[in-house]
């Protein structure tokens, strides 16, 4: 399967800081691929590198094996963290505008406002958050482009808006479409990354799958337990790392072992509870402090 | 270049405009309310005035001059209210004071010498603090003495060829008595009516808030447009997008000269409505509004680009603009101006070709005499958009 995105070595300074110290990623064509990082790490002006043709200082950018251009931008729609879109002007009006200029077809207009539900002669400054993020999407998709790029999708919408946009994402994903999303949310990355690049300080730390980073924290879950225990003749390798209620880090098999050796202690129990591993688990091992 | 691409701008440029209230009353409203106040006030012929007057006269003669002045009328109105005082001092305090505008004092003997068909004369103070109204005083004032001065000499000389006729033989006075004449009134000015169609003063005013058009509204129209672009980040949209700089910058020219020529078209009409009057300029009137529009579109965008922020941009724009309005001979007509301001109207491209506009479509001259003047100024204009559009590609460049 071909690259749909290949970058390497790509630097960028504003001023005397540098944003992005040698970004090196490769994303296949038809996977979403999701920039994790959080406020500052350089995942917008990679963003903006690919899809606004913002300079950059060194290094190599290829979209389906070719270097930034106007030819590679039809092949690329972008959605940014602030809306496009102009407050004066209509729905259907943003939308011809934006078909105008990437020469679409003018029939996508009206499949886009049927199929995004939007109220298409409402003027764009009366929309709601979830609508206009909705409008930018769609013109985003107006020229059918190979590539969606999305910074920070979810910022600002409310849960319902919020899962309405994932699965609008996950159906043009369906399409074989490749989608490149920047974010700080993991439930985001989670629930719709196929692989993901942990960026920090304008760095790749990590990239892999979701479970694959997962494996980056430690093999085991955590279990956690309440109620009146007694921790003694826990099985070898049962790491303790809480006692009241009891925490221990363990694979899911030692359980049965687990439970077996807290009753024989006679300890009492009330709840028992699985908590996997999280992206943020992943961060703050990879980086040393959180998301947010 | 992608034909699509700029009629999307223009199209979605015109609608925006057409939404934004304020931009609706600086481009439509403001130009109607403008030729309308400037119109109303100096666009026709001048009401008849009425001159105060203070007379100081010393003697009947005098007191009968005056009576005369005070009787004077001018378009079924009297042209002299006049005030009579005892003495110069007080004639000069009122005049001081603002009260009158022009003091005349009949010196002792002044009747004497009348009487005896000596030189007889009269001192005349103006106020000064208001030129226009310094000037009304003075002109009616030597109107009137002139007017006076020609019927006193017209009677002296017939005083003279009676005596004349009696004193000289038959064929001396008939060569003498016309030399006579001319001694008395040696020049003899009448008003006569130009041939054809008059020239209404409301075209000059016309022309004139078409000119502000120009200045101002294109350039602050294409400066703020694309700032504000820049700061709702649609501008890097359009940059990364298809679309050229070309391609941008034509579509914003074009619609600004759309809305520019809704506004012009509009001032047409009103003018005609109102006034009875009205321009429809020639296409070579046209194309000196186009070279106007070509220099003024190109200043603007480049100030824009230059300042990067609308309000430092309106600051500058305005800071060029109304000085120009005056200074180039915009909205005042260039004789009114000082010297040192007249190079204004002939070397700023605004102000030169207004100048030539007016000449063309109001004193109809023929196209061959300012022919140059166009092809200059549209090679000014164009020279401006270039330099304009070379600064707007190096400031997207650099737009983070």
């Amino acid at each position: 399967m071909m690259k749909a995105l290949i970058v390497r070595d790509l630097r960028k300074t504003y001023g005397k800081t540098e944003v992005l110290r040698g970004i090196d990623l490769e994303v296949e064509e038809g996977e979403v691929f999701a920039l994790l990082g959080p406020n500052g790490a350089g995942k917008t002006t990679l963003i903006r590198i690919l899809a606004e043709g913002l300079s950059y200082d060194t290094g190599e950018v290829l979209i389906f094996g070719m270097p930034l251009s106007k030819e590679t931008a039809r092949l690329m729609g972008y959605v940014p963290q602030e809306s496009i879109a102009y407050g004066a002007l209509t729905v259907e009006e943003n939308l011809r505008f934006y078909a105008d200029l990437y020469d679409a077809p003018a029939d996508g207009v009206g499949e886009l406002i049927g199929r995004f539900e939007l109220p298409p002669k409402k003027k764009a400054r009366e929309l709601s958050g979830g609508q206009l993020k909705k409008l930018s999407l769609a013109i985003a998709l107006l020229h059918e482009p190979k590539i969606l790029i999305l910074d920070e999708p979810s910022n600002g919408l409310d849960v319902p808006a919020r899962r309405e946009l994932w699965e609008i994402i996950e159906s043009f994903r369906r399409g074989g479409k490749t989608v490149i999303i920047a974010t700080h949310y993991m439930e985001e990355a989670e629930r719709l990354a196929d692989d993901v690049a942990v960026m920090n300080g304008g760095r790749v730390v990590a990239v892999g799958t979701v479970d694959d980073l997962k494996r980056l924290v430690g093999e085991g879950s955590i279990i956690h337990i309440e109620g009146r225990l007694r921790a003694e003749n826990l099985p070898d390798g049962v790491d303790v790392i809480g006692e009241n209620p009891l925490r221990v880090r363990d694979v899911r098999r030692e359980l049965p072992g687990i439970i077996e050796a807290l009753v024989r202690a006679e300890s009492e129990i009330r709840l028992v509870r699985i908590e996997e591993p999280t992206l943020e688990d992943v961060f703050v091992k990879l980086t040393g402090r959180g998301l947010e | 270049m992608k034909l699509r691409a700029i009629k999307g701008i223009v199209w979605k440029d015109v609608r925006e405009i057409s939404r934004e209230k304020m931009t609706v009353f600086w481009i439509i409203v403001f130009p109607m309310m403008w030729l309308l106040v400037m119109g109303g006030i100096w666009g026709h012929t001048s009401p008849p005035v009425t001159v105060k007057v203070g007379a100081v006269p010393h003697d009947g003669e005098a007191l009968s001059v005056v009576h005369r002045m005070s009787n004077v009328t001018l378009s079924g109105r009297r042209l002299f209210s006049v005030e009579t005082f005892g003495d110069g001092a007080r004639a000069l305090k009122a005049l001081k004071s603002g009260r009158i505008s022009a003091v005349v004092v009949f010196p002792a003997g002044f009747g004497k010498n009348l009487s005896t068909g000596l030189p007889a004369e009269v001192l005349v103070y103006y106020d000064r603090s208001d030129p226009q109204e310094y000037q009304i005083a003075r002109g009616a004032m030597e109107g009137f003495f002139s007017g006076f001065s020609n019927e006193l000499a017209g009677t002296r000389e017939e005083r003279l060829v009676d005596i004349l006729n009696t004193v000289l033989p038959r064929n001396t006075s008939v060569k003498v008595i016309p030399l006579v004449e001319g001694v008395a009134r040696p020049l003899a000015v009448k008003e006569g009516e130009s041939p054809g169609e008059r020239v209404n003063p409301i075209l000059f005013f016309l022309a004139g808030v078409m000119g502000i058009q120009f200045l101002f509204a294109t350039m602050s129209l294409i400066g703020n447009g694309t700032l504000r672009e820049i700061e709702r980040g649609t501008l890097r949209r359009i940059a990364a997008s298809p679309a050229t700089a070309w391609d941008f910058l034509l579509g914003k020219f074009i619609s600004t000269i759309v809305v520019i020529l809704g506004s012009i078209f509009g001032l047409i009409a009103f003018s005609w409505l109102v006034f009875k009057a009205t321009i429809w300029p020639s296409p070579v009137g046209w194309a000196f509004l186009l070279a106007a529009s070509l220099f003024s579109m190109g200043l603007g965008l480049m100030i824009a680009m230059i300042t990067r922020n609308v309000r430092t941009t309106s600051a500058a724009i305005n800071l060029i603009s109304w000085p120009m309005m005056f200074l180039a001979g915009i909205v005042v007509p260039p004789s009114t101006l000082p010297g040192w301001a007249r190079s204004f109207v002939n070397y700023f491209p605004i102000g030169r070709a207004l100048k030539d506009f007016r000449l063309l479509e109001i004193h109809h001259v023929r196209t061959s005499s300012v022919i140059v003047d166009l092809i200059l100024l549209l090679g000014i204009g164009a020279g401006t958009m270039l330099a304009a559009a070379a600064v707007y590609g190096w400031t997207v460049r650099r737009i983070e």
